[in-house]
């Protein structure tokens, strides 16, 4: 653990691409995260060590309130650690500000989220070409074509969320989340509003996606079906993990 | 997505729209008016058709603003000027009962020299001392005919005739009557003049100088040239402040609309920081949709005040509405500064949302 944190890079946003070979998607060490809830400090995260290799696909169980979110919230960027040190693809999120995370989350992470959280006044199609134009490398039709086709919404494309199933709707959700094809893919609760029939449909994707594409994948779930989809499955309370 | 966003709640596009084209009508409209008023009056004077005016000393070239009277007797003075072909003297009264009307005391004789003479479109000159002329549109706006009995200054004047627009005012009576009116026996508020060629008129100016030191000598070239807005004390203030309170009124429409667009749009905006949308990103997302709510409203704005325009002259054919491509960009350029003002700190607000705390937001 400790040689990975050595070696990185002096500009936190370009980290090193491998060492050896080896490098870790995710590697966080001693991670620590706490919220200030009026003038108590609340800890979320209390020394989370983690590493994830590129291509695998794990789940990540507890109960609520464990700090599963909050992991999720850290890894994609979206807030700052308060302690310990985390690398994503070799970039360290602690040395980095809020306008480098967010560059790096635009080109190397993908979120699908429980509550889908598609664009209400867009159509499907105009929800997966946003994230390749907040990208800002341009419009890839063939890319589209492909991950429109993989997800079976070629049909759907020209629906706007609300006339769209709580599946299909998360089937977009995730087509958004991969359409710049990210390093690393995020899913907090992907099933956890969907009934088993479209659950399954959901978790075949992302093992789909696993499988064929490499496409490494943390995915927090409440769910123990959910979770044997994963190759790996870590459990965690009260901030820690607890087992691996 | 910035046209998918304004559709999505119409009745609040609509009034930010509205806002916008009230703002844009307000400072056409006022700048149009005032200016369409000031100059309508000078091209009346104009319309005289004399080369030089001439007033006593402090008189305003605002005629309603002052009667400053001055014997009659100069005129004769004037007229031996050389290179002088016409001296006319008028007395201006001022009729503030029922309506503001600015009434030409006129020697008809003289006055027909100087500007060739009344065109009348129905009725003919004065027969009587308490006979009156009005012109076409005065005719028109107040639905007046000959042989009606106007009242001004206490006094019925029956209208003898209805002349074309364009002789310095809208209402004359003869001189004699207007200087029993004011007590003004033997007086006059101004001197028209006009020169045996046009290009007399620095020379005739420069001969008046000596003879009358002190009065106000003006080419009509002169006159017409300070005709503007910045010629009369307060105008210009009244202008500004018109055009504050409809930038004000536009700023914070928009300020307004799009401080509830944020706070309805929250969950929206974490999801595009999520997808990695940066504080400029979203900053322009939120300017974007301000600027197309502008430019709807500007355009909106546009065609509402060639209506109003049209409704005005219909209903007062007496007021002039000016509308000026110069003050056309004006206002859409005040509209869209105001827009974009309004919409630059729920922007910021926008890029400073915290993303975790944005995605929870219900």
């Amino acid at each position: 653990m400790g040689s990975i944190f050595l070696e990185t890079t002096e500009d936190p946003t370009r980290g090193a691409d491998r060492i050896g070979g080896m490098e870790p998607i995710i590697a966080t060490d001693n991670l620590t995260k706490t919220y200030r809830v009026g003038k108590v400090d609340v800890p979320a995260l209390r020394g989370v060590d983690l590493i994830v290799q590129e291509g695998e696909f794990l789940a990540v169980v507890g109960p609520s309130g464990c700090g599963k979110s909050t992991l999720l919230h850290v890894l994609g960027g979206l807030t700052r650690p308060t302690g310990g040190q985390v690398l994503v693809d070799g970039n360290d999120f602690t040395r980095m500000n809020d306008r480098e995370r967010t560059k790096f989350r635009r080109h190397k992470i993908g979120f699908v989220f429980q509550r889908y959280n598609l664009l209400p006044t867009l159509t499907a199609r105009h929800n997966i070409e946003i994230a390749q134009h907040i990208q800002g490398d341009g419009f890839n039709p063939h890319r589209f074509e492909s991950v429109a086709e993989m997800l079976g919404i070629k049909d759907k494309l020209d629906r706007k969320p609300y006339a769209l199933s709580g599946g299909e709707q998360q089937r977009v959700a995730i087509a958004r989340a991969v359409i710049c094809e990210p390093k690393l893919l995020l899913a907090d609760e992907p099933t956890g509003n969907l009934d088993t029939e479209n659950s399954q449909v959901v978790l075949n994707m992302l093992r789909i996606l696993n499988r064929d594409f490499r496409q490494t994948i943390l995915m927090i779930t409440h769910n123990p079906e959910a979770a044997s989809v994963a190759d790996r499955i870590i459990r965690m309370r009260d901030g820690r993990i607890v087992s691996d | 997505m910035i046209f998918e966003n304004i559709l999505h709640r119409p009745i609040r596009t609509l009034v930010s729209v509205l806002a916008v084209a009230i703002e844009v009508g307000m400072v056409m409209l006022v700048v149009g008016m005032t200016h369409g008023m000031l100059h309508e009056t000078a091209k009346r004077v104009q319309g005289v058709g004399a080369d030089i005016m001439v007033q006593p000393p402090g008189a305003s070239m605002f005629f309603g603003l002052t009667q400053a009277p001055m014997p009659v007797q100069i005129g004769d003075r004037l007229a031996q000027i050389p290179h002088v072909l016409a001296v006319t003297p008028v007395l201006f009264l001022f009729n503030a009962h029922g309506g503001i009307n600015l009434i030409y005391g006129v020697d008809m004789p003289s006055f027909k020299n100087v500007s060739g003479g009344f065109i009348y479109l129905k009725g003919g000159p004065f027969q009587h001392p308490h006979d009156i002329l009005v012109d076409d549109w005065y005719a028109r706006a107040n639905n007046v005919k000959v042989g009606s009995t106007l009242n001004f200054l206490n006094n019925n004047f029956r209208v003898a005739g209805i002349v074309e627009h364009g002789m310095g005012a809208r209402l004359f009576i003869p001189l004699s009557t207007a200087q029993d009116l004011t007590g003004a026996r033997d007086k006059a508020s101004i001197f028209y003049v006009k020169c045996t060629d046009p290009g007399y008129t620095p020379a005739v100016i420069n001969a008046m100088k000596e003879l009358l030191p002190k009065y106000q000598l003006r080419s009509i070239k002169e006159y017409m040239s300070l005709m503007t807005s910045n010629e009369l004390p307060a105008l210009n203030a009244f202008i500004t402040a018109m055009i504050t309170v409809a930038v004000g009124i536009g700023f914070l429409v928009i300020f307004l609309s799009m401080y509830t667009t944020i706070t309805e749009r929250t969950r929206e905006i974490g999801i595009l920081k999520s997808l990695g949308a940066g504080k400029r990103y979203i900053i322009n997302v939120i300017l974007r949709e301000a600027c197309l709510l502008s430019v709807l409203g500007i355009i909106t704005g546009y065609v509402g005040t060639w209506l109003v325009r049209k409704v005005i002259v219909a209903t007062f054919p007496t007021l002039t509405v000016e509308l000026t491509m110069h003050w056309a960009v004006w206002a859409g350029l005040l509209a869209v500064g105001g827009s974009l003002l309004g919409a630059f700190y729920p922007a910021i607000r926008a890029a400073r949302l915290d993303p975790v705390d944005s995605l929870a937001y219900e």
